[in-house]
C-alpha cells in the first residue's frame, strides 16, 4: 500500500488549494488522534495527508467582534478548551464536555474542530456544542461559510463539508442571562471510554419559579446528537420537573445499540441523566429567578 | 490513486513530504535534546519510530488506542500518547522520553543531586511503585508533565493527570505515595515517606484502590 503525502500549509487558502486539487483524497489532520487511529486501522487510505499545524492563527481562542459569542480556533486543544477561563464562565457546559474526553494525554493533543469534523456520534462535545447554537466557521475555495453545529454533523463520520472545505474556528454563543447549564457524561465501561450517554442540558427560570427555558441535547444514543424541540417547548411555563423530563426522553428516542449499551439499558440511562443533567443546569443558575427577557 | 501521487509537489500547499519508493520519508526529531534524522513511512506513529528506529524502549505498546498510558511521552512538556501521535507531524518538537530526564538540570526532574534519575524517579524506586513496571514510565511522565506546570499540585490533581494511566497490577497505592513524596504532598497512613526505603517491607496497609 502505497503511503500519503503530506502536505504542511501554512494559510488556510493553501490547505483549502490542496484538499481542492486532490477532490476527496486527501485527509486533514489537526490534532492527530483520530486521523492517526483511522490510518493504522486502514479505515482511511487517502492519498494525501494535509497537517494544519503550520497554519497561523488556528490556535486563538477569544470573545467576537459583538462580545455575543466565543470564538473558538479549530486548532484549539480539548484541554486548552475545557480550562479556558472565559469559556468556563460564557458557556460552562461546553468547557465540562471538553473536560471528560478520553483521559489527558488525548486532550492535550485532540482539537476543537478535530472533534466536530471526525463526527464521531460517541462523542462528548457535539451534544454540548448543539445544545448552545454552536457555528463552525467553514473556508472553501469560494470564502468562509457559517454552519450551525445542527447542520454540520448528518451521521456516522459524515459532515456537510464539501472534500475542500475545512473548518477555521468554532463559534460558542454566551448563555443566555441567567440560565444554568450542564454536560453530564455516563461511560458505562472504563472512566477514559467515550460516552454511553451524553446529556447537555440548559436551563432558564422565571422570575415566578417557573421554566422559562429548557434545552436538552442527548449525545452517543444515535448517529448525531438528538434533541426534541416538542419536548423543550412543553415544558416552558411549568415547574421544572427534571425526573418527568427524564421519562419523557426516554420514552421520546429510540437509541442505538452497541459495546457501551443496548438500546433497553440506553433508554434507562436516558431516563436517569436527563433528570441529573436538568437538575445540574438549575443548580448553575445564577441570581435565582430570573426577570423575563426585555421585548 | 497512482495518478495523484503524481500531483507535483510544486504549486503552492507549503511544504511537501512526498514518500520514496519504500513509502518513507526523512524527518528530523528532536528526542531528549538531540536531533534524529529517521526515514518514517507517514502512516507511522511516533510510539514505533522510537521503540524501532531509536531503540528507546521506555515507552511501552499497550492498547494503542490511547487508552492505557504506557506509550506517554513529553511532546513541548505535555504528555501525549506516542501510538496516537504520527511521528511525520513531529518536526519542530521537543520530544522528551522517560530516558531523556535526568537528576539535576533536567527538564521536568528539578532538584536533584546527581544519581541521574529524576526526583519523580527516585521516588517511585524508594516507594517501589510497581511491580511489573510496564506502565511506570507513563505514570512518571505525567507526574513531570504536572510539576512542570505545577510544582504545588494538589492531590486532585496529581490523580487527574494520572487518570490517563493503567497499572495491571494494581500498584496505584504506592504510585500514589510515591507521588506524594515527589510533588511534596504529605503522606498518609502506613505508606509513610520512607517507610519502604531499604529492605522488606511486610504489609503496607493498602489505600483505597485507584480509579
Amino acid at each position: 500500500m502505497s503511503q500519503p503525502l503530506v502536505f504542511f500549509p501554512t494559510t488556510v487558502a493553501e490547505a483549502v488549494e490542496v484538499l481542492d486539487r486532490y477532490g476527496g483524497e486527501a485527509k486533514v489532520v489537526a490534532g492527530g488522534t483520530a486521523v492517526s487511529l483511522m490510518l493504522q486501522h486502514r479505515l482511511i487510505q487517502p492519498a494525501a495527508l494535509v497537517s494544519l499545524q503550520r497554519v497561523d492563527g488556528l490556535r486563538e481562542v477569544g470573545r467576537t467582534e459583538e462580545g455575543t459569542a466565543v470564538r473558538l480556533g479549530a486548532l484549539v486543544t480539548h484541554a486548552e478548551a475545557a480550562r479556558h477561563p472565559f469559556l468556563r464562565s460564557a458557556a460552562p457546559l461546553v468547557a465540562d464536555a471538553f473536560a471528560v474526553v478520553g483521559n489527558p494525554q488525548v486532550r492535550a493533543a485532540a482539537t476543537v474542530g478535530g472533534v466536530l469534523t471526525e463526527a464521531d456520534y460517541a462523542s462528548d462535545p457535539p451534544a454540548a456544542l448543539r445544545a448552545i447554537d454552536a457555528v463552525v466557521i467553514a473556508q472553501g475555495p469560494a470564502g468562509a461559510r457559517i454552519i450551525p453545529v445542527y447542520d454540520l454533523l448528518l451521521g456516522f463520520y459524515e459532515t456537510a463539508l464539501a472534500d475542500n472545505e475545512i473548518v477555521s474556528s468554532v463559534v460558542v454563543p454566551l448563555l443566555p442571562e441567567g440560565a444554568g447549564s450542564a454536560y453530564l457524561k455516563y461511560s458505562s465501561r472504563s472512566s477514559e471510554d467515550r460516552p454511553c450517554v451524553g446529556v447537555a442540558a440548559v436551563v432558564r427560570q422565571a422570575p415566578d419559579g417557573s421554566c422559562a427555558e429548557v434545552r436538552v441535547v442527548l449525545g452517543a444514543i444515535a448517529a448525531v446528537p438528538v434533541r426534541v424541540p416538542e419536548l423543550e417547548a412543553a415544558a416552558v411555563g411549568r415547574p421544572l420537573d427534571p425526573a418527568g423530563l427524564g421519562d419523557a426522553y426516554a420514552e421520546a428516542v429510540d437509541p442505538l445499540e452497541d459495546v457501551r449499551g443496548s438500546a433497553w439499558y440506553r433508554r434507562e440511562m436516558v431516563r436517569v441523566w436527563v433528570a441529573r443533567a436538568v437538575t445540574a443546569a438549575r443548580h448553575r443558575c445564577t441570581g435565582g429567578p430570573q426577570p423575563p427577557p426585555a421585548g | 490513486m497512482t495518478a495523484l501521487h503524481e500531483v507535483p509537489a510544486e504549486g503552492g500547499g507549503g511544504d511537501v513530504k512526498v514518500p520514496d519508493a519504500d513509502g518513507r520519508v526523512p524527518v528530523v526529531l528532536l528526542v531528549n535534546g538531540a536531533p534524529h534524522r529517521v526515514h518514517v513511512r507517514t502512516t507511522e506513529v511516533l510510539l514505533d519510530v522510537l521503540r524501532e528506529d531509536l531503540k528507546l524502549v521506555g515507552a511501552r505498546n499497550g492498547c494503542g488506542v490511547g487508552m492505557c498510558g504506557a506509550c506517554t511521552i513529553l511532546r513541548d512538556g505535555r504528555a501525549v500518547s506516542s501510538c496516537l501521535t504520527l511521528a511525520v507531524l513531529c518536526e519542530g518538537a521537543d520530544l522528551r522520553t522517560i530516558e531523556g530526564l535526568r537528576g539535576g538540570g533536567g527538564e521536568g526532574g528539578e532538584g536533584g543531586e546527581g544519581g541521574g534519575l529524576s526526583r519523580v524517579q527516585r521516588a517511585f524506586l524508594e516507594h517501589r511503585a510497581f511491580q511489573c513496571s510496564y506502565c511506570t514510565s507513563g505514570f512518571i511522565l505525567a507526574l513531570e508533565a504536572l510539576l512542570a506546570v505545577d510544582s504545588h499540585p494538589t492531590e486532585a490533581a496529581v490523580r487527574e493527570a494520572f487518570s490517563g494511566h493503567l497499572c495491571r497490577c494494581g500498584s496505584y497505592s504506592r504510585i500514589m505515595a510515591a507521588a506524594r513524596q515527589a510533588a511534596g504532598l504529605p503522606s498518609r497512613g502506613g505508606l509513610a515517606r520512607g517507610a519502604v526505603t531499604g529492605g522488606v517491607t511486610g504489609c503496607a496497609p493498602d489505600e483505597e484502590p485507584g480509579r
